[in-house]
């Protein structure tokens, strides 16, 4: 039953310790310079670029990203 | 001889099998005998003309709080059901520190609007584990209370304050694994996760900082004890919840495990994405998995005042930031201020198709009385201003106390939301009972399916409706011993007129200790509902028998136990 293939979604990741917009850009866009890997990325997932920031003095401030996060590494795929 | 018979009803046995005229005859806390009985019994319930089902389990709720002061989860009990499932959404109250609970407290206060007063004037902390704090509910409990515990209060028990601020080490992770040993052991029906919930600062809640490999080692510890996992995805975006239900599918297939995710809206302006999940939803269901999407019979209504932070401002930061932060004598100051009054209007001005269709429900004074029951447009008109600035006058005229009615404001495509209820893979649920209290009622979603889908539009079977709420529900908890009319099992069962059952119209009423307030809607058309065999809520004699269980692990309480407390 579990070899039932699956369609195409869009692809994700889910980010590893100490990971940033620029680090997950750099593993997963590496044909792209990192700026402009960033600025993919957050385009991509504005659930968590838009994401209230967190207060001064945490460990996560100036990061958004949080472990359990669904990272988009493309953009929405046409509808079919 | 027999304790309790219902006599000539129509018996719709939670099968989806078409329903047939038959007596029902209950012995101690089981179903005895189904069929023409000549024989006589204590209590007898003339159910001519009325449906004979098994008792409603609402899968999603989040009465938590609500059971430390009232056992019956009122008015969800009076609506027909019978088992409910709360600590959804990685929130529980146990396990709990004492140093914690006024974080948990923040959390129910900003996720469930459940008053701070009313965890100060209606809750005596006396428990700290799993095991205690099914103790302090047993006491009085009648509605049957399948109980989740909470990932972020696993979280909060193992890390303290770093359960908001970093991954879980992989010590850590196996005190989580332990933990949720001791709770499932001691009651606990899954646990539960959020991936969008957020605290009373606005921070995510701890569930939220767990990377994967934590998740999967709570979910192996699922697989011991074959028991639910319960997700919140970020069900506004279709990808998002793709990738959660993938994430479900492979930890389902792995370990075994039935997974669900809640909720599943249909978006108007957008069909083709509930669709798209669906069609997820059946690939993974065809690989072996068990992922299922709960779905609410209602359209999306939210009720609201000035007073408390409503969620129809969520995504207006000024607004939301004044009504969850400011004292009731700040947020009148702040509306009444004109620079403000007309920079919230700006803030708010995107929305302009919402805002003329609110309907003002109710106020304090004489003078506005006579805009009651009409829309924001009408008294715009009426008033010379736009409707928003008719909204903040006023509840500033009104002391913050005007109510405001948003309704019809999703999910309200029928066929579309009728085709989901039906479909073999959806499990109806995500009532929020006992959840968002001051934004809306999350009571009679089985009064309205049954009422409208089945009644009025005909969309539906009654067989079938009664089939998604009873023993399909029981199936996918793993609930023993429910879900059906058939002899042997606990007697759990709604008696209702198929010909008026509904829910009644919202009210606001003051019933949360610390004079608390809420929206509820009474039952409509159920006559008596009865769990483990004795009757627990009838409509001429209101609530009464409390012989509710803490299931899946403990069958059913008998009576004598009962009757000895």
């Amino acid at each position: 039953m579990s070899d039932t293939k699956l369609s195409v979604v869009r692809k994700s990741i889910r980010p590893q310790a100490g990971d940033s917009w620029a680090t997950i850009a750099d593993r997963e866009l590496p044909k792209l310079k990192t700026e402009d890997g960033v600025s993919s990325l957050q385009s991509w997932n504005l659930h968590v670029y838009m994401r209230a920031p967190a207060p001064e003095g945490s460990p996560r401030a100036g990061n958004p990203i949080l472990p359990s996060d669904v990272i988009f590494i493309e953009p929405p795929m046409a509808a079919a | 001889m027999y304790d309790l018979i219902i006599r000539n009803g129509t018996v719709v046995d939670g099968s989806g099998l078409p329903g047939y005229q038959a007596d029902v005859a209950v012995r101690g806390n089981r179903i005895a005998k189904i069929g023409k009985i000549a024989e006589t019994a204590d209590k007898e319930v003339d159910a001519s003309g009325k449906v004979v089902a098994p008792g409603f389990i609402d899968p999603h709720t989040h009465f938590d709080a609500q059971l430390l002061w009232d056992g019956a989860a009122k008015p969800a009990l009076s609506h027909g059901v019978t088992t409910i499932v709360p600590g959804n959404c990685s929130l529980s109250l146990a396990p709990l520190k004492a140093d914690h609970r006024m974080r948990l407290v923040g959390m129910f206060n900003q996720i469930e609007e459940m008053p701070y007063k009313a965890f100060r004037e209606g809750v005596v902390w006396d428990w700290e584990t799993f095991s205690e704090y099914i103790t302090r509910i047993r006491k009085g409990l009648a509605i049957n209370v399948a109980p989740l515990v909470g990932h972020s209060v696993i979280r909060l028990w193992v890390m303290n304050d770093a359960a908001t601020e970093r991954t879980a080490t992989d010590a850590e992770i196996a005190e989580m694994q332990d933990v949720l040993r001791e709770c499932l052991d001691a009651g606990a029906a899954g646990l539960s996760t959020s991936y969008v919930d957020m605290d009373e600062t606005l921070q995510p809640v701890p569930s939220r900082y767990a990377d994967a490999r934590e998740v999967d080692a709570l979910a192996a510890v699922l697989g011991e004890y074959g028991r639910m996992l319960q997700i919140v995805p970020e069900f506004y975006d279709p990808d998002l919840t793709i990738a959660r239900l993938d994430q479900l599918a492979e930890m389902s297939i792995k370990y075994q495990i039935p997974t669900t995710f809640s909720p599943l809206f249909v978006n108007s302006d957008n069909v083709a994405a509930v669709d798209k999940v669906m069609n997820r939803v059946d690939e993974q269901f065809a690989r072996g998995a068990r992922v299922w999407p709960q779905v609410q019979t209602r359209p999306i209504d939210i009720s609201f005042s000035f007073a408390v932070p409503s969620l129809l401002f969520i995504r207006y930061p000024n607004w939301y930031r004044i009504m969850r932060f400011g004292t009731p004598e700040e947020i009148k100051a702040h509306f009444a201020d004109p620079e403000n009054r007309k920079a919230r209007a700006a803030e708010v001005a995107d929305a302009k198709e919402l805002w003329p269709r609110l309907v003002l429900r109710q106020v304090k004074t004489d003078a506005n009385q006579k805009y009651v029951g009409k829309t924001l447009a009408g008294i715009a008109a009426e008033r010379g201003v736009t409707p928003v600035e008719a909204m903040i006058d006023i509840s500033v005229e009104e002391d913050l106390e005007a109510h405001f009615l948003a309704a019809d404001m999703g999910h309200n495509n029928d066929d579309k939301v009728v085709s989901l209820l039906k479909h073999p893979r959806v499990h109806i649920g995500a009532s929020d009972g006992g959840a968002h209290i001051l934004s809306f009622s999350t009571y009679g979603d089985t009064g309205y399916l049954f009422a409208h889908f089945v009644r009025d539009l005909k969309t539906m079977r009654l067989e079938d409706a009664v089939k998604k709420i009873t023993s399909d529900t029981a199936s996918i908890w793993g609930i023993p011993e429910r879900g059906l009319l058939q002899p042997g099992y606990i007697a759990d069962i709604a008696v209702f007129d198929p010909q008026t059952v509904d829910r009644g119209v919202e009210k606001f009423v003051q019933d949360v200790p610390g004079d608390g307030s809420r929206y509820v809607r009474d039952s409509h058309g159920v006559d008596t509902v009865i769990v483990s065999g004795g009757i627990a809520w009838s409509a001429k004699g209101g609530y009464q028998e409390a012989r509710g269980a803490v299931l899946p692990g403990e069958t059913s309480r008998q009576p004598e136990l009962v009757a000895a407390e």
